[in-house]
């Protein structure tokens, strides 16, 4: 087949972060197929296809569309070849309408004058003939994520583009949604169109790409069909070891009760009931899972438990003490580590360094408080000792943290939280958009601390985590605990339906 | 690492730049006068910053008019790094002023005693004013700008109220209060100039906030909060106690730039004692990087082309001292266009770090 695309000799070096993100790529892609690019977080993936859409100037390297030599310098040129990109973060505008964000820059006018009922049935035909059914008058602020990228994909194609790049557009979006788009890009490829896409969730790409191309460290290190590799192999390529896609755990070891939440109630920030009356137990040496579908309370549970949110109802307890009106450092003080589902908004500040970032919950200690005043010697000290105890190699002693990949922003946070050897700990979402290797690390550091005798709940909505970690699962559904399952018995079926709001097997017959 | 350490330098170079891009501009409206542009600036920095003889020093002066910037900088700065965009510092500044005019004769202490007490209360008097837009802030949620600007206009009337009535000296046409006493005055250096202790209080202050937001823990609390609410929240920072004191002590600095330029400098207060010296203290802190360094030096910077506007171009040049004021808005509208420097700072970097890596690095490896 004829190649649509050849990048030759690519190289781009960022004095600003001394990263070379391109390092003599070439990259290649066949027209008509589904290209994956696969690498970890910073191995040069959206660096090298923002050179091919003029966002970004290569130090050296040559671009082939369609055979021919191009020069691209802005992404007009790149239009101009028939490339089009949807980036990761979507650039859209909220108060517009659909058919405005696609027509953006391109409206039909008569006389200078928009005609946007024109406009409307542009956009109808577009979403028409590609099968990507929209409102063209609905506004963006209102559509789900997975419409907003359905939006993008449309401006795209509205421009005349053959080669789609799709930057991780998978990271965003729900199961389903996941699942829809695959079904799009398959639709897309079967109409002649070609598409790259990145992730690096290895799944995705056997379910989706005809070839792979891995990507680490800036260099490519090999492309292949993806019929004639195994996602065991890909993760090595992307990584540069072997890699545990399985975790090793020893069998539990449960000790005394760390946690008891007991007939918990909590409101969400409207002030609608989140959590009704839920109850249970973590103890020392066992991770408890909490599995569920986002949005059944799991996020006001954590809250509440970490003391973020006030309880609307029920106790907690703390290793035996009531915890229930504890402040979030008296919590942490009586031995609570909590590892947030969101690392950039709430469990880091990127805008201070990151020996600031490391004191948060323990700056009124005597260790870094001097009579009021910081103790940098310590400070400094401490942070140099998390970077080692954690491997954090991109960290720098009071440097900042901004710009640290996603993996090495939640080493920092799991550095910071582990480091005072916790006795119970909340792990919510901890994984979330990691690449491989920073999963395998935040795994193997939850299942350390519990083999060390720290009790964990994990809180997540993959369900292969909860069940590769937890000695417990228990299932949540609409705020309350649905029922609970043995991890080493249970199919992912039997968990599903409990997720769904199934009634537990056992109470089936009574009921 | 190299570019981190450049980076630094930006907090330096962007006002630079943006005061230089002033000044580049504000030549098109020199031209609009006779004065050759190249002179006019000549006039402007010797009347503005200009030392002939010891005794009549343009320089004295300027620091003279920079004490009570630096001080309503320093308050500005304090609420911005906490997270609150507090534009109070005007009415603050106005009951640290009255607080000042009435104690300074109404009561007899000794020397030492009299204006440090008297300044204390003028702090105390600027915090409370500061404390009402915090606690509105924290307990009710309402905006803490639009409570500031409200009680700015409040406190200029409460102003101009005690100037005309209870405070005032005499039937003459422009009311003001009397002088205070001379055990209440502020020393100054040097004869004919009313430059003088309080300057060094100021540049003492900016030193102490400096320590304070970033090296105690109090202060860093309060920083903390200001960059990420939820980091706070989820560090167990208590974020509400950090905002209330950041107005308090942003409300005391003002209120004691208020005390200073009545016990150091007017000796009493008139009717429109309010120029805005408040106001310029926010432009300064935003100049100045919200740092307190920058602000020291901005605010010198601004009185200085104040005054040389006012008393070299105006006098010597019949330029209208106006322009003074039209250069500082200039440098300011600069600054909010720092994007634009970044931008071209990052490139200058890069193609330094990139020759910087080429020389040196490379052979290490
Ligand atoms: N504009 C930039 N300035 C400085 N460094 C950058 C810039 N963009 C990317 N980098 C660096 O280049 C490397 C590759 O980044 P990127 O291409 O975004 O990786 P990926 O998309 O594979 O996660 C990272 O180390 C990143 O920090
Ligand atoms: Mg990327």
């Amino acid at each position: 087949m004829a190649l649509a695309l050849e990048m030759k000799g690519i190289s781009k070096y960022f004095a600003s972060t001394d990263v070379r993100a391109n390092d003599q790529v070439d990259f290649a892609v066949e027209a008509g197929e589904v290209h994956a690019l696969v690498g970890e977080n910073g191995a040069g993936k959206t660096t090298l296809m923002s050179i091919l859409y003029g966002l970004v100037r290569p130090d050296a390297g040559e671009i082939k569309v369609d055979g021919q030599p191009v020069q691209i310098h802005r992404p007009d040129d790149a239009i101009r070849h028939g490339i089009g990109m949807v980036h990761q973060h979507f650039k859209l505008v909220p108060s517009f309408t659909v058919a405005q964000s696609i027509m953006l820059g391109m409206e039909p006018n008569r006389g200078g004058f928009l005609t946007p009922n024109e406009e409307n049935r542009i956009v109808s035909e577009l979403a028409e003939r590609h099968g990507l059914p929209v409102d063209p008058k609905a506004r963006i602020r209102d559509l789900p994520v997975g419409m907003q990228q359905r939006v993008e994909i449309l401006k795209v194609l509205e421009r005349k583009a053959k080669i789609l790049v799709l930057d991780e557009p998978t990271a965003v979006l729900t199961p389903q949604e996941v699942a829809e788009l695959m079904r799009v890009v398959r639709n897309l490829s079967q109409a002649g169109f070609t598409v790259i896409f990145i992730t690096h969730k290895l799944l995705e790409v056997v379910r989706v790409a005809d070839r792979v191309t891995v990507m680490r460290g800036g260099r490519n290190v090999g492309s292949k069909a993806v019929a004639e590799t195994t996602v065991p192999e890909l993760a090595r390529m992307m990584v540069g070891r072997e890699v545990l896609l399985k975790v090793n755990k020893a069998p539990r070891q449960p000790g005394p009760v760390v946690f008891a939440a007991d007939d918990v109630s909590v409101t969400d920030v409207r002030g609608f009931p989140a959590v009704t009356r839920v109850s249970f137990e973590v103890r020392a040496g066992e991770i408890v899972g909490i599995a569920g579908v986002s949005g059944n309370g799991q996020t006001e549970l954590v809250e509440a438990v970490t003391g973020m949110r006030a309880l609307d109802g029920g106790r907690l307890a703390l290793n035996a003490k009531d915890a229930t009106s504890l402040s979030v450092r008296q919590r942490r003080n009586a031995g609570l580590a909590h590892i947030p589902e969101d690392r950039i908004h709430v469990g880091l500040n990127l805008e201070t360094n990151l020996d600031e970032n490391l004191i948060v919950s323990r700056y009124k200690l005597g260790q870094f408080n001097r009579a009021g005043f910081l103790n940098r010697r310590s400070m400094r000290d401490f942070a140099i000792d998390v970077i080692k105890r954690f491997s954090i190699a991109a960290a720098v002693p009071g440097g900042g943290i901004s710009r640290l990949s996603g993996g090495n922003m939640q080493k920092v946070v799991i550095g910071r939280e582990l480091a005072g050897e916790p006795t119970f700990i909340v792990a919510n979402q901890p994984t979330r958009g990691l690449d491989v290797g920073s999963i395998e690390f935040v795994h193997r550091s939850l299942v350390d601390a519990r083999d060390r005798g720290a009790g964990i709940l994990l809180v997540s909505v993959e369900l292969e985590e909860i069940l590769a970690l937890s000695d417990r699962v228990l299932v949540m559904y609409r705020g309350q605990i649905q029922g609970e399952v043995d991890p080493a018995t249970a199919t992912e079926e039997q968990i599903g339906l409990l997720m769904a709001g199934a009634q537990p097997e056992t109470t089936a017959p009574t009921a | 690492m190299t570019h981190d350490r450049l980076k630094r330098l930006d907090a330096f170079l962007i006002p630079i730049l943006a005061v230089l891009s002033g000044l580049v501009v504000s030549v098109i409206l020199v031209l609009l006068t006779d004065t050759p542009p190249v002179e006019a600036y000549r006039i402007l920095f010797v009347a503005g910053f200009g030392c002939n003889e010891l005794t009549r020093c343009a320089l004295f002066t300027t620091l003279e008019r920079a004490t009570p910037l630096i001080l309503t900088g320093l308050s500005a700065v304090v609420a911005f790094r906490s997270g609150m965009f507090s534009i109070g510092q005007e009415g603050q500044y106005l009951l640290g002023a009255v607080m000042a005019a009435w104690l300074g004769y109404a009561i007899q202490l000794p020397p030492v005693i009299h204006p440090l007490f008297i300044m204390i209360m003028s702090m105390l008097a600027g915090a409370a004013y500061g404390w009402v837009p915090g606690v509105l802030r924290v307990k009710l949620g309402v905006n803490e700008l639009l409570v500031t600007i409200v009680l700015n206009a409040i406190a200029v009337l409460f102003a101009e109220y005690m100037v005309q009535f209870p405070l005032r000296a005499d039937a003459g046409a422009v009311a003001h209060s009397p002088v205070i006493d001379a055990s209440a005055q502020l020393p100054t250096f040097l004869p004919g100039s009313k430059w003088g202790i309080g300057f060094v209080i100021a540049v003492l202050t900016a030193y102490a906030v400096y320590v304070y937001l970033w090296r105690s823990t109090p202060g860093y609390e309060q920083r903390m909060a200001g960059q990420s609410k939820r980091f706070a929240l989820f560090g167990g920072i208590p974020s509400d106690n950090a905002a209330i004191r950041a107005m308090l002590i942003s409300g005391a600095l003002a209120g004691l730039a208020g005390s200073i330029e009545i016990l150091g400098v007017h000796r009493r207060i008139m009717s429109a004692f309010s120029v805005g010296l408040g106001f310029d203290g926010l432009s300064v802190a935003i100049l100045g990087q919200s740092h307190p360094l920058g602000v020291a030096i901005v605010a010198i910077l601004f009185a200085g082309v104040r005054l040389g506007a006012q008393l070299g171009l105006q006098l010597e040049a019949q330029i209208p001292r106006e322009l003074g004021g039209t250069i500082i808005g200039l440098i300011i509208l600069f600054v909010a266009l720092r994007k634009f420097y970044e931008g071209n700072l990052d490139r200058l970097r890069d193609w330094l770090v990139r020759r910087f890596n080429r020389g040196q690095a490379r052979p290490e490896r």
